[in-house]
């Protein structure tokens, strides 16, 4: 319960935080508009087999061609980057409810770096807590081992910093992902800007 | 509630962590998108270029090792040699660490070492030889930028004329070519690239083509035709749409850029070499941007050609080197638009680059600038120096000569840690990794 407090807490502060810019005060830029720039393929990912909240087999990505995926791996003990990536997913994930053409073409991912402790229960208690839409996959793996080969292929650096406790030192990324298996773009701390990532999302599904 | 109201502080205390990390190749300097080395350094990668008939010759990767509490401290740890002499210039580390990628400015090959297995002795692990064909022709690659799962790589030249038309490239970290973008016409000229994540802005700087930087300098100096080839623009762009907003009027040759660090600070620093002057380029109120003439460096009527400059992590004192003279100009820039020098020191016969820690307190300098740039002599000297700072002198702490160790000519520093990859309490007091920057998220909760 503990745990489950601190990480909402986070969440909260974090999405208060993500948020462009607070009342009164102007955003420091303007987001460039969808399909005004390019995004490029950066790298490409095959097809992973996970477990969703229920426990089941559940693919990675499962896109058809026309869909992109925004993946991000967090784990759910993580006080700091992660929440703030969640909380940039939730905000997606709430427009896209919202926007029926693009609601049906994104596919949110939360993968746990941390299959030990994040079992298939406790991301469906993370997906509750957050009110993530059905849409909104939180994925863990039945071991670290099966969970390697994904961070591999995802070039995702990932150091359990203390030894049989909870903490894992990693580089935050989220990854934008085509329906052909493109990384079209990697985010960060520092580019973790709602409005941005929703743009990128939208340059992709129009041929940008 | 209490509970609440700690795991409330706790997270709190964490996002401060995260966000209020200012912003390498000198440490506080480097891409907000990667982690910093903020604790005690063990060692400094200096990439060396080799010197004919001096060892074997060929360009390196030289560790030295820098902690006054270890034995190796200002010795040589260990040296790759890179098979020939490549003018090798700059590099930076990919966005997780743990690689750092190595530019020839002659041949355009790229190395690129695995830094994190062990620190002390970096491996090399592939050379990329494509680098001008892969990008349509960009020839020299400089300045090595990390940003999440990529380099950006600039430029200072072209395979068509070897001239200062130029651009920038960007890689996968696992050398996979992305994306080429040439620089603007009016401002064609490239050489340095720094990113303000908070404004989605990034700004270039530009210097001279391949015809220049590859020749001898007395020789350059001489011709006033070739005298002219040389960039005087600072270029602004929106960064994620990679396309340019603004040229900048900055007269002879602006090189090294800084933005200040703090999360409200909206400036960075440049200095132009061959005018030898110290700029502000600022951001204005309406999002613009404005390039201020700030201060001379040393006596600009001598030529003492400012080459690297270095912001300390508060954003109060900036180092800047010049070539000619070997000499370190300290700026108090704690007011931006009026620098005070508050200290100068000779360094060396020559000195070129300078790189300072997170904390400030330690300063590094290299000699070399250019193969056919260094000088001869007893001016010729080859060294890392490192230097304590006490906030109003530089003192020194140990020096390594490079040619009686027979290593070449030291050129752009790097910090590494032996455990920096090694299990340990994530940001404990002291700090060892801080992740990426976000800063003006800071501010709001001030």
């Amino acid at each position: 319960m503990r745990l489950r407090r601190r990480a909402l807490a986070a969440i909260a502060l974090a999405s208060a935080l993500a948020a462009p810019a607070r009342a009164g005060e102007a955003r420091l830029f303007a987001a460039p508009p969808p399909g005004s720039y390019a995004l490029p393929p950066i790298d490409h990912v095959g097809e992973h087999v996970l477990l969703d909240a229920a426990g089941r087999p559940a693919p990675l990505l499962g896109l058809a061609p026309d869909q992109v995926a925004l993946v991000a791996f967090v784990y759910r003990a993580c006080s700091d980057a992660c929440p703030l990536a969640l909380a940039t997913l939730r905000g997606i994930d709430r427009r896209l409810g919202a926007d029926t053409a693009m609601g049906s073409r994104v596919r949110l991912v939360t993968v746990s770096f941390d299959p030990v402790h994040d079992t298939p229960e406790r991301m469906g208690e993370l997906a509750r807590g957050l009110g993530a839409r059905e849409a909104w996959r939180f994925l863990t793996a039945p071991d670290a081992a099966a969970l390697a080969p994904v961070l591999a292929d995802f070039h995702q650096d990932v150091l359990r910093v203390d030894a049989g406790g909870t903490a894992i030192q990693h580089v935050l990324k989220i990854f934008l992902i085509d329906g052909q298996g493109d990384v079209r773009n990697v985010y960060s701390t520092g580019f973790l800007d709602e409005e941005l990532v929703w743009n990128d999302i939208a340059t992709v599904l129009g041929g940008g | 509630m209490n509970q609440l109201r700690s795991a409330f502080a706790l997270g709190l205390t964490a996002l401060i962590a995260l966000v209020a990390a200012p912003v390498a190749a000198d440490e506080p300097c480097q891409s907000p998108y990667m982690p910093k080395l903020t604790a005690q350094e063990d060692f400094v990668y200096v990439y060396t270029l080799g010197v004919e008939g001096l060892g074997d010759g060929e360009d390196k990767l030289v560790t030295i090792g820098a902690n006054p509490a270890r034995p190796d401290h200002g010795k040589v740890v260990a040296s790759v040699s890179l098979g020939g002499r490549h003018e090798a210039h700059h590099g930076g580390f990919t966005d997780d660490r743990r690689q750092l990628w190595l530019g020839g400015l002659d041949d355009s090959a790229i190395f690129v070492f695995d830094v994190a297995t062990d620190p002390a002795k970096p491996k090399l692990l592939r050379k990329q030889t494509e680098f001008v064909k892969e990008t349509g022709g960009l020839v020299g690659p400089h300045t090595f930028y990390p940003i999440p799962g990529r380099m950006l790589i600039s430029a200072l030249s072209n395979a068509t004329d070897n001239g200062g038309k130029t651009g920038f490239a960007e890689y996968s970290n696992e050398g996979r070519f992305v994306r080429s973008v040439w620089m603007p016409e009016g401002a064609v000229y490239g050489y340095d690239l720094r990113i303000n994540a908070n404004l989605n802005r990034m700004l270039t700087s530009s210097f001279t083509g391949k015809t220049n930087y590859m020749r001898k300098l007395p020789e350059l100096i001489g011709d006033a035709a070739a005298m002219k080839n040389f960039g005087d623009t600072v270029v602004v762009w929106d960064f994620h749409a990679r396309k340019p907003l603004q040229t900048l009027a900055l007269p002879g040759a602006p090189l090294e850029i800084r933005w200040a660090l703090g999360p409200r600070s909206f400036y960075a620093f440049t200095a132009t070499a061959l005018t030898s002057k110290l700029w502000g380029v600022f951001r204005k109120d309406d999002g613009a941007f404005e390039a201020v003439e700030l201060a001379p460096i040393g006596d600009p009527a001598k030529t003492p050609l400012p080459v690297d400059i270095s912001l300390s992590a508060d954003d109060r004192f900036l180092f800047v080197s010049t070539f000619m003279d070997g000499t370190a100009h300290v700026f108090d820039v704690s007011n931006p638009r009026a620098p005070k020098l508050v200290h100068e020191k000779k360094i060396g016969g020559q000195v070129n680059m300078v790189s300072q820690t997170w904390d400030g307190k330690r300063v590094y300098f290299t000699s070399s600038l250019l193969a056919n740039w260094d000088k001869t002599g007893a001016d010729g000297e080859q060294f890392l120096r490192a230097f304590d700072w006490n906030g109003s002198e530089l003192v020194p702490r140990f020096s390594v000569d490079f040619t009686a160790e027979k290593l070449g000519r030291p050129h752009i520093m790097h910090f590494g840690q032996a455990a920096f990859f090694a299990a340990r309490e994530p940001r404990a007091p002291g700090g060892d990794a801080i992740p990426a920057d976000d800063g003006p998220r800071v501010a709001d909760l001030r």
